[in-house]
């Protein structure tokens, strides 16, 4: 998580600018526009490893008390939203929609919360065994 | 892999939105190879005849031995992942042996079959990357359906 969090600070940065200057290049800065292919040869081995680590991760509440709850069902649904989200926006932002750079940021930050809060649980779950 | 030890996975109300999600994004990982393949290797003969020996005609340089092996490996690793995800989950949903037997064994055998020719064609004979093409589609196709019927199965009986 820590290294995921300092290569996308390292790479892109966390503003919505740098974002988009990011994919959609920036001349001032020297900057290429990113390609669709380009991107894509980046997506593709995060789709599974997003997928695998969040399945990964949130099975393991079985073992908790939390099983069964609402709240859970929740953030299983925003994790994976999220993830989603977070790997696809860049290919949205190549298209033109500019807004997805919102999202990108968003979903990147919303991801790392859920991902944080189920450890979180999953900690409290074993301490307090 | 708690999945594999649940009594009834379609009962379980946590297991089944996390392997929907999973199944979910497994497919769209599949979809997505068939298009980064398509741009940054090749799936047709003229394509991949190209990336692999070059092209004196287009002045198109042949992969060097590096870059090959860095994307078998690659590939070795996330095909081992996907099989091995998805056997598990179909196995466990799928109540008829032989649709089992049958797809598992498609999926597995086509998945080798591609792994082992492309080294083969890139170092022994261009005649493998017939092999390599057909048998990746083989068990891309084979995959896809494995995930779709997966995600039906789990919600309906």
């Amino acid at each position: 998580m820590l290294s995921g969090i300092m290569i996308f600070e390292h790479k892109i940065g966390f503003s919505v600018q740098n974002i988009a200057n990011y994919y959609l290049g920036d001349a001032a800065q020297f900057i290429n526009a990113k390609t669709y292919s380009g991107v894509l040869k980046t997506i593709l081995p995060h789709i599974i490893s997003f997928a695998l680590f969040s399945m990964v991760l949130l099975h393991f509440l079985i073992f908790t008390k939390h099983r069964n709850k609402t709240n859970i069902k929740v953030l299983i649904f925003v994790m994976y939203m999220s993830a989603f989200v977070e790997i696809f926006s860049p290919m949205l932002i190549l298209f033109g929609y500019e807004i997805f750079t919102y999202f990108k940021l968003l979903s990147f930050g919303l991801f790392m919360g859920t991902v944080f809060y189920t450890l979180w649980l999953l900690f409290r779950s074993i301490m307090n065994k | 892999m708690r999945f594999t030890l649940i009594k009834d996975i379609k009962q379980d109300k946590m297991m089944k939105p996390i392997l929907s999600g999973l199944l979910i994004f497994i497919l769209l990982y599949l979809i997505s190879d068939i298009f980064v393949k398509s741009a940054n290797f090749g799936i047709s003969i003229d394509t991949l005849n190209t990336t692999l020996f070059g092209n004196e005609d287009e002045y198109i340089d042949p992969i060097t031995t590096a870059v090959l092996l860095e994307f078998w490996h690659s590939e070795i690793f996330f095909s081992m992942m996907i099989l091995l995800t998805l056997s598990t989950i179909f196995i466990r949903v799928v109540n008829s042996y032989k649709v089992r037997l049958f797809f598992l064994n498609t999926l597995m055998l086509a998945a080798i079959l591609s792994l082992i020719s492309l080294p083969l064609a890139y170092f022994l004979n261009a005649f493998f990357v017939h092999i390599y093409l057909y048998s990746f589609f083989i068990w891309h196709i084979a995959a896809i359906y494995i995930a779709l019927h997966s995600t039906f199965k789990l919600y309906n009986d």
